[in-house]
């Protein structure tokens, strides 16, 4: 057998690899472009593609009724994520220098543009080069369904789009209290939004056409078109309430566009959750490790494991269990290392609790090669952990365990013969406790991409999050 | 410029043919004749470790010369010690004394050059060395000096030359042949000697060439030994090498491929899910649309509405022209009547305010007013307005109905060619 068919290990570094930067994604956009534009020199455009390196600019449609607070919020999207803000009447200022005469005519008289022109026009400044580097956001456009396939056909895809709804009285009134900065052109408000500025408030104008009457027109003519162009765009949707007050909008806008949507990129998760002592880690493991076939390996359980097993690292832990003194870290991460690099490790995954209690263990952990695609903090108030903790209790004849408040024994006499482990014992849980509270800051600033749960809920709640955390792509934090 | 400093500068040193110096002050005009240093009696020649005898005793100084005859005073003491230790031949028997008596002639002054070489090999290495053994009479006793070239002792007694001369004959110095004897001897002897020497050195040359030359194959064929040994230890190395180098390429190839090949399977493995996702965002961007359904949604349905559209509008219209003449006509009616009521209040003015409460003929006015369909606000108020001239018209006038009927059917007649032909 040659070195064709000999069985090959394929190191554990080339999925990594693959996930830390994102490879299947790259290879789908690229593709996408390969088949939308279907160039006739293949590998230059593949070249050039991957130089321009924009597969993560922001690529948002804003859409909503007048009045919504569509443009304010387009604005601030584009000024926080440094990207271009495209909407009508930018188009057709730059663009009807090069128009020709009786299109302008046209316009002026009708104050619509045909819609392959408004097309073009799109085409032509999403072309550009500071669209291509800087991402772009298209308020107010497409507005009708034509516009919409067009735009599709065209092969423009926004990578989120953001509906903003609101009850149509609240938009009337709202209407009515618009003014405009005609120096700025940003829109204020003469209850919500007033300007600080005296000069500003001084120059403000009212705009045209913000009578109820004529709201109530356009609001029409929104609905029926919105209806038709929603189901085009409906995995990449998302619809806000625009009855908040503005910030909360942004914020949820902000946080919508960050996050990734989900891939089929090949995924296997490795999963470390941190928290303190009764805080669920164990519990969530589990639920974890039979739920998705992830390996569950709790620090603890393996050096007990090792020492079982009588190996030669099982000796020398052994000896420091009989002392009683913590297993010092390059022992801890041997053993390990031992059970990370295993076959059904490195295939299925692994969950991985009770291992790095401060920084330096963390850092091992990362320089031998096992680092964690999701990191889980579970915040539990302290009070929790001690009622979860102090109020466990063992049955010595059957071994059952109990909880005085969560699992009550079932009879009197039970109860009665009930022992509590000494180190469920307050003092022992408040130090363990204070001793992660210490650590956890550096673990954190470590971690950057962790994820904070709170781990007051009931356990299936928390389950939940941790799954929807790691089933879904990590967001890219721009801030 | 005087590298090298004397004590004494080097100089040719005069000698003295004369026995004898004539004057303490030699005449200075006279030639200096420098000496032979071989055969000078004060160059000391061989060996210098043994005893020297030293200038003459100079009698110049008393202390000198008492110090001068106390060292010869312990040589001799030290000879005489010596000689207790030196191996002598047995002391006399009983009855018998030792004489040292001369066996031999005196030996002549070139004989110990005729004697015949000893050669003893002393050496290991085969070197010979030639030592004479010369035999000399016991009485001779070589001074402990250097041995002059020619013996110092006297020699034996020369007879007289003149001796049974012939009366007649000058006087001989001395007998020609007797003389000549010893100092051919030492001639001849000192030729053949040098001779000898000349012979031994030349063999002793070539002995000595033979062993170079003996040495010199040794040594090279050493050499050859040796460089061949070198070149196939190179040789061996490199070889040693090159298989090293080979089998590291050998190896380094094999991880390399297999890498490869991990690689590539991973890859295949990695984005074997790439195009079926890749399809499925496209079509959920709306990239790839079923393209009947695009053409029905683009192309078919706005043609439909825009006809269902354009169906309406004909009704409408049809409608609102039928209202239109429906007013003209009534408008007409109206105008007639007024008209009509002008004349009759002239006749009788006072029913013409009674307020139109009897509709004599309310079935045949509203018969033609239900043709009129519900249209427009405007349309309506024609209607009210119609209405009322309507009853006016009914109060004054019950004897015109014929007159409007007639009106009415003028106006069927005239809409006949209104009537728009169907849709």
């Amino acid at each position: 057998m040659d070195a064709t068919t000999a069985p090959h290990r394929i190191p554990p570094e080339m999925p990594q690899y693959g996930e830390e930067h994102h490879i299947f994604e790259m290879m789908q956009t690229l593709l996408e472009q390969l088949l939308i534009h279907q160039p006739k020199e293949p590998i230059s455009f593949m070249i050039e593609h991957l130089q321009r390196n924009n597969d993560n600019v922001p690529k948002i449609v804003i859409l909503g009724p007048p009045a919504s607070g569509k443009t304010t919020i387009a604005m601030w999207l584009s000024k926080h994520l440094n990207s271009n803000l495209i909407t009508k009447d930018n188009l057709i200022e730059e663009e009807f220098s090069h128009q020709t005469e009786d299109v302008k005519n046209y316009y002026q008289m009708t104050k619509t543009v045909p819609n392959e022109l408004l097309m073009k026009m799109i085409q032509t400044r999403l072309n550009e080069s500071d669209c291509i580097k800087r991402g772009w956001i298209l308020d107010g456009i497409p507005e009708t369904r034509e516009q919409t396939l067009m735009i599709q056909s065209a092969g423009v895809n926004p990578k989120h789009v953001i509906v903003l709804n609101a009850p149509d009285m609240v938009l009337i009134e709202r209407n009515l209290g618009k003014r405009i900065d005609p120096n700025t052109g940003e829109i204020y408000h003469t209850t919500f939004d007033w300007p600080h500025d005296v000069d500003i408030q001084k120059r403000l104008t009212i705009p045209e056409g913000i009578s109820e009457v004529e709201t109530a027109q356009k609001l029409l003519e929104y609905h029926r078109s919105i209806i038709r162009i929603i189901p085009s765009y409906l995995k990449v949707l998302k619809a806000i309430s625009a009855d908040q007050p503005c910030v909360d909008v942004f914020y949820q806008a902000l946080t919508y566009v960050q996050s990734n949507q989900r891939s089929n990129a090949p995924f296997t998760p490795r999963v470390l959750l941190l928290g303190p002592l009764g805080s669920g880690k164990k519990l969530q493991a589990g639920l974890l490790a039979q739920k998705y076939n992830l390996i569950n390996i709790c620090c603890g359980q393996q050096l007990k494991e090792a020492v079982a097993d009588k190996t030669q690292y099982g000796e020398v832990v052994q000896s420091f269990f009989e002392k009683q003194i913590t297993v010092p870290d390059s022992v801890i991460m041997k053993v390990l290392s031992q059970r990370l690099k295993q076959q059904d490790a490195i295939k299925n995954g692994w969950v991985l609790h009770g291992f790095p209690c401060h920084l330096d263990q963390a850092r091992m952990l990362d320089s031998v090669g096992y680092k964690p695609n999701r990191v889980f903090f579970l915040n539990v108030p302290l009070d929790t952990i001690v009622e979860r903790l102090t109020l466990r209790r063992i049955d010595p004849v059957t071994g059952e365990r109990y909880h005085l408040m969560y699992k009550p024994a079932p009879t009197m006499e039970i109860q009665a013969r009930l022992l509590q482990n000494p180190k469920d014992m307050e003092e022992n849980v408040k130090a363990k406790i204070d001793l992660f509270y210490r650590n956890c800051t550096e673990l954190e600033e470590f971690y950057e991409d962790a994820i904070t749960l709170n781990g007051d809920q009931d356990p299936y709640t928390v389950f939940e999050y941790i799954e929807s955390g790691i089933i879904n792509p990590l967001p890219k934090k721009i801030l | 410029m005087s590298t090298y400093n004397y004590t004494s500068r080097p100089r040719a040193l005069p000698c003295q043919r004369r026995r004898y110096r004539h004057d303490l002050l030699q005449p200075p005009d006279e030639p200096m004749h420098h000496g032979n240093i071989m055969y000078d009696r004060r160059v000391i020649r061989g060996n210098t470790y043994a005893l020297q005898m030293g200038p003459p005793p100079v009698q110049s100084d008393a202390l000198e010369f008492q110090r001068l005859q106390q060292s010869h005073k312990k040589a001799a003491a030290k000879r005489r010690a010596l000689d207790q230790f030196r191996p002598q031949s047995p002391e006399a028997v009983e009855g018998r004394k030792h004489l040292s008596v001369q066996t031999g002639a005196w030996p002549s002054p070139g004989s110990h050059l005729n004697q015949r070489l000893e050669e003893r090999d002393l050496t290991q290495n085969g070197w010979k060395v030639c030592l004479r053994v010369a035999r000399h009479p016991p009485g001779i006793r070589h001074p402990e000096g250097p041995r002059p070239a020619i013996p110092a002792c006297p020699g034996p007694p020369r007879p007289d030359p003149n001796a049974g001369r012939p009366l007649g004959v000058s006087p001989q110095l001395f007998d020609f042949d007797l003389e000549v004897k010893p100092m051919l001897e030492v001639l001849v002897g000192k030729t053949i000697e040098q001779a000898l020497l000349e012979v031994m050195e030349e063999e002793e040359l070539a002995s000595l060439q033979v062993r170079q030359y003996n040495y010199e194959e040794l040594r090279n064929a050493e050499l050859a030994e040796v460089q061949r040994l070198e070149e196939q230890e190179r040789r061996h190395r490199e070889e040693k090498e090159r298989r090293k180098q080979q089998q590291w390429e050998i190896v380094h190839k094999q991880t390399e491929t297999s890498q490869k090949i991990a690689a590539r399977v991973f890859a295949q493995r990695y984005l074997s899910d790439l195009l079926p996702s890749v399809f499925g965002s496209l079509r959920d961007a709306g990239y790839f649309y079923d393209p009947v359904e695009r053409d029905i949604e683009v192309g078919f349905l706005p043609w439909l509405l825009n006809e269902v559209d354009k169906a309406m509008e004909h009704s409408m219209l049809g409608r609102a022209v039928l209202d239109m003449l429906i007013r003209e006509v009534v408008q007409r009616r109206q105008a007639a009547y007024e008209a009509l009521m002008g004349r009759q209040a002239f006749l009788a003015p006072e029913t013409g305010f009674m307020a139109p409460t009897t509709m004599v003929y309310p079935p045949e006015v509203d018969g033609p007013q239900d043709l009129l369909t519900p249209g427009t606000q405007g349309l309506l108020l024609d209607r009210d307005l119609l209405q009322t001239t309507q009853s006016r018209l009914s109060v004054g006038r019950p004897v015109d109905s014929t007159s409007l009927q007639d009106g009415l059917y003028m106006e069927e007649e005239g809409e006949e060619p209104f009537e728009i032909g169907g849709p």
